[in-house]
């Protein structure tokens, strides 16, 4: 079981992010020892338009690509507009903070401490992944997707 | 006494801009021009250059019954050919778009003959026949009631119209119809269904923060005029509401 007592931190820039500014923003979180989970959250960029008379079709979208953060390829599917994340402890959110404040210069941004993101798992979880699913990367990405989370391996 | 409508209350610029959009006694400024063939390329109804389809012949081919109504009123353009009946539909976004489905709505029913708007909370429609509709959209394009960035011309995947803008400005939008280019200029990609376009269709720079917040029609208490500094267009949708609660009690006005 996942300990709750794990701080949950969220950024909401003012403006939602281009795929460049993402993979700084996200790298330079990466760099931060302390993180445990962090999660991209946005509305979803889908590679076919998913209805109306064009549904089916192709659609290309300028944002929809892949990012590196640290040594990991990530593939993003949505437009970033929050970033969430679990730390392990609150000097941790400090940290991000401060380095937070120097990166949103042109617009704003807010950090918000609460609860965000699931630390232990729901009956639906149990449902779905069985007694002996990892805990850690239960809500972490889509689960009609089928895709896993990305694992960033930061120097130690 | 001729009646003279009021359009709307308030004393806040907001306020102003409403009811300018609605009085058809007011030029809308022309802020723009898109030629006649980048509307339709966007409203993809029908191949630039080709004949209006027909949904029925002509009204001077009919025989058309001995009506008093008919007589009074005039057909349109469109009517009066046959078209079919074709849409134009616009999200716009909540941060001082020029203009909001309600608005529109007003405004084009002030404004064009023949129109079925439909309005709902992040987009508006409206549907006429073809040859009307390319003239009326021409019109909202053209005129400040449009913004290439903050007003969308989506036939379907509206979303975006209460989200935070991008960061060069633009309102999200999934099927990415319109990008901002180097050179400043949005363009059209995509037809307002989403079918790519063999050309892209540019639809100008969009306004500056200034402008859009003289122009807009939406309250915005952080990046515009706050809805409750209107007292007067308070106090009015206060009375409104106040009234219809109580109307089945039959009020009286004290």
């Amino acid at each position: 079981m996942m300990n709750a007592a794990f701080p949950q931190i969220r950024l909401v820039p003012i403006r939602m992010l281009k795929p460049e500014t993402a993979e700084r923003l996200l790298n330079m979180l990466a760099g931060i020892t302390g993180i445990r989970r962090m999660m991209v959250q946005g509305p979803g960029l889908p590679k076919v338009v998913p209805y109306g008379p064009a549904r089916g079709s192709p659609n290309p979208h300028s944002d929809r690509k892949a990012i590196h953060i640290a040594d990991a390829e990530v593939a993003l599917r949505v437009q970033v507009g929050m970033v969430i994340l679990e730390v392990e402890d609150a000097s941790v959110i400090e940290e991000i903070r401060s380095l937070c404040d120097d990166f949103f210069v042109e617009f704003p941004y807010l950090l918000q401490e609460g609860k965000f993101m699931k630390t232990a798992p729901t009956l639906v979880d149990y449902a779905k992944y069985g007694p002996d699913a990892d805990t850690s990367l239960v809500g972490l990405t889509d689960p009609r997707i089928g895709e896993s989370p990305v694992i960033i391996r930061t120097e130690q | 006494m001729a009646y003279k409508p009021q359009y709307g209350p308030g004393t806040s610029v907001v306020a102003e801009n409403r009811r300018k959009q609605m009085n058809p006694g007011q030029k809308l400024e022309k802020v723009r021009s898109v030629t006649d063939e980048d509307i339709v390329l966007i409203l993809g109804h029908r191949a630039p250059g080709s004949a209006y389809p027909t949904a029925h012949p002509p009204l001077a081919e009919q025989q058309e019954p001995n009506c008093p109504m008919r007589k009074i009123v005039k057909p349109t353009e469109g009517a009066k050919a046959g078209d079919r009946v074709r849409y134009i539909q616009f999200a716009d976004s909540m941060f001082n778009a020029p203009s909001q489905p309600y608005q529109r709505t007003y405004t084009e029913c002030y404004r064009f003959r023949g129109i079925d708007p439909g309005t709902l909370s992040g987009r508006q429609i409206v549907e006429c026949r073809e040859r009307d509709l390319e003239k009326y959209a021409k019109e909202l394009i053209e005129t400040e009631m449009f913004d290439p960035a903050l007003v969308g011309i989506r036939g379907a995947t509206v979303h975006g119209h209460s989200l935070r803008l991008a960061e060069d400005g633009m309102m999200f939008d999934m099927l990415q119809r319109n990008v901002l280019g180097e050179d400043g200029i949005v363009k059209y990609v995509k037809n307002q269904i989403g079918e790519p376009l063999d050309r892209a269709v540019a639809v100008g720079k969009p306004m500056d923060e200034k402008w859009l917040k003289e122009h807009t029609t939406i309250y915005h208490s952080l990046v515009g005029t706050a809805y409750r500094d209107d007292t007067e267009y308070i106090e009015y949708v206060q009375r409104i509401h106040s009234l219809r609660t109580k109307y089945g009690f039959m009020p009286k006005e004290e």
